[in-house]
């Protein structure tokens, strides 16, 4: 018998040769290279095309990164889309659980160490869009106007990864099918969310507790007028439309939340989920 | 053909090992790698797909699970692999309680359950490294061991090709080399030959000696008879959710009765000779078929010679008399037609 402390110790081990394994599945089927070249095109959109079409570039640096995040969701949809829509799902639904599950580790091992790849590789897709988008402010305007607040952005957008992550990790171990689990996820964080944040502002009613709301800090937080401030109580008509920014502390709680509570959620359904039929 | 039910060794040691502390986690394992105990499984409430089945499987041996399709075979393996959670009753693995404690009881494990699905954009090196490491083994030990099974399983020239550019006998060779990677001391195999064709199954079944030659247990789910005849050394016949009959292979063989005689004759079989051979005393019965004669009798080897001897005297010109030589398929066919749940050993 192992003592507790080796028991602690092998389960590490464990989580780490899955992540391992994860990264070597999703660099064999090419989807690390994917996110990374779209991680990588998205920003040099923004930089090559007004050079193309000879457009002056914003005025200050954090209205030309304001600009360029306005993608980062999208990417941070996409890649935890990919990385995480079949991470439990496809053990089932390929049969591949029938080799992977009667190995001397927990399942918690392994559907932990699957999150944590997830999570890395949607964070590292994150950093280079940043690192590319911080290159080009300092070839554009200058290494001294990167500035707090890009980092603070920066932050955001890991923490929206994470609970994005999180949500389609969880669709991952409810749904039988990769395909319902990846496009649910996907589309919720995609259109339907958003839509329904859309509906309670025409109520006018403040849709605070959407992670797509909050995901909106991203860009807010770079205090670029187009998009209105943030703050508490922060509302303002946009047409005939009353548009809420979310708050600042209140976004971060929501992410935290979303981010805790859908990994806890999915761990759970990932681990009563039995390899019947 | 009729066959008596052997009667099932009972050895009550380990049932009280598990009776006198059903809250251990471990039962003692000295002489038994598998033990299950009144295993129970319910998918659907009240309808058992198990029910209560208990039995245990020595060190060593290679014993054969039989049954017919949705007898629960597989679902005893999944319990004993943890992919399933029994309703009620224990499964152990060298006396480790399987559900209680699965990343232990699965050390000494190599499974290859139903037709696994196999990531198939990784190559045989890739899939063998992650699970050599998952079994702690170092990088050293890996790339050895890789070579064997590999070499063992004959995919030595595949090691680094995609899996999805194998056929499907090669990715269960690979499944079995999976496996074997950690030198298991237990192999639990359901259906290791489903799909196969027979140079496939020849292959697999070469195997499968040669593993019981290197010590390992072997626990194998089959509803294919004369794979189980050639390989195993015990049965345990399963139906209806029920055991059946437990018992060596040798011992059914023995217990089962040859009761009838394929007779052909270079004479024509006329009305009048038939009259005659159905005289004879030592012949219960006769009849037709095939242009044959099949005789019932006794079963006992004199009788056999009697009645030839006798034949012979009325001077049949005999082509052929083979009295019917017993298999498993005829016990499995008699004891399933018996239906006598024995759930306990």
């Amino acid at each position: 018998m192992t003592s507790f402390k080796d028991d602690v110790i092998s389960d590490l081990k464990h989580v780490c040769l899955n992540v391992k394994f994860e990264f070597t599945k999703n660099w064999k089927k090419k989807r690390i290279m994917i996110v990374m070249l779209l991680a990588i095109l998205l920003p040099v959109i923004f930089y090559v095309v007004p050079l193309a079409f000879d457009v002056d570039y914003a005025e200050t640096a954090n209205g030309f990164a304001t600009s360029n995040l306005g993608f980062i969701t999208l990417l941070i949809i996409i890649s935890a889309a990919m990385f995480t829509g079949d991470s439990i799902s496809s053990e089932f639904e390929n049969r591949t659980g029938l080799i992977l599950f009667p190995t001397p580790q927990r399942q918690n091992s392994i559907f932990v160490g699957k999150y944590v790849a997830a999570l890395l590789a949607t964070w590292l897709a994150v950093s280079l869009y940043y690192l590319i988008t911080v290159l080009e402010i300092a070839q554009i305007y200058g290494t001294a106007e990167v500035t707090v607040e890009l980092a603070k952005s920066f932050m955001l957008a890991l923490l929206y990864s994470a609970s994005a992550v999180s949500l389609i990790y969880f669709f991952s171990a409810v749904m039988k099918r990769t395909i319902t689990s990846t496009l649910i996820g996907f589309f919720a964080l995609m259109m339907i969310l958003p839509i329904i944040g859309l509906v309670l502002s025409i109520a006018e009613v403040d849709p605070w507790f959407l992670v797509t709301h909050s995901s909106s800090l991203i860009t807010d937080v770079m205090n670029v007028a187009s998009s209105g401030g943030f703050g508490p109580g922060n509302e303002h008509d946009v047409g005939s439309l009353t548009s809420f920014s979310p708050d600042f502390y209140e976004g971060i709680w929501v992410m935290l939340t979303y981010t805790i509570g859908f990994f806890v959620a999915g761990l759970t359904m990932a681990n009563r989920k039995k390899m019947e039929g | 053909m009729e066959a008596e039910i052997p009667e099932m060794t009972v050895d009550q040691s380990v049932h009280d090992d598990v009776q006198d502390d059903t809250k251990a986690d471990t039962v003692s394992s000295e002489d038994y790698a598998i033990v299950i105990e009144g295993l129970d499984k319910e998918y659907v409430k009240g309808v058992k797909v198990l029910d209560n089945i208990s039995f245990k499987v020595k060190r060593g041996d290679i014993v054969g699970y039989l049954g017919p399709n949705g007898s629960g075979k597989t679902t005893t393996i999944k319990i004993l692999t943890n992919l399933l959670t029994p309703t009620s009753g224990r499964a152990f693995i060298n006396g480790v309680d399987v559900t209680k404690n699965p990343k232990e009881a699965m050390k000494p494990v190599g499974a290859l359950i139903e037709v696994p699905g196999i990531y198939d954009y990784l190559t045989p090196n890739d899939l063998l490294t992650y699970f050599g490491k998952i079994h702690g083994m170092d990088k050293a030990k890996i790339e050895e061991r890789i070579l064997e099974v590999l070499a063992k399983v004959k995919l030595q020239d595949w090691q680094h090709k995609k899996i999805g550019s194998f056929s499907t006998g090669m990715q269960r060779r690979l499944a079995i080399a999976n496996a074997i990677l950690h030198e298991p001391e237990i192999l639990i195999l359901d259906e290791p030959v489903i799909g196969l064709d027979p140079k496939g199954i020849k292959e697999i079944r070469m195997m499968i000696k040669q593993f019981q030659r290197d010590g390992i247990t072997i626990f194998l789910s089959s509803h294919l008879m004369h794979e189980v005849s050639e390989t195993c050394d015990s049965v345990i016949f399963l139906d209806g959710s029920k055991i059946l009959a437990y018992d060596t292979v040798d011992n059914i063989t023995k217990k089962m009765t040859m009761t009838t005689i394929t007779l052909s004759t270079l004479n024509p079989l006329t009305d009048d000779i038939l009259a005659k051979i159905n005289a004879l005393e030592k012949i219960g019965s006769v009849e037709r078929k095939n242009g044959n004669l099949i005789l019932g009798f006794d079963g006992k080897p004199e009788t056999s010679n009697a009645i030839l001897t006798q034949l012979i005297g009325m001077g049949l010109k005999i082509s052929c008399f083979a009295p019917e030589v017993a298999n498993l398929e005829d016990y499995y066919v008699s004891v399933m037609s018996d239906e006598k749940g024995v759930n306990s050993i």
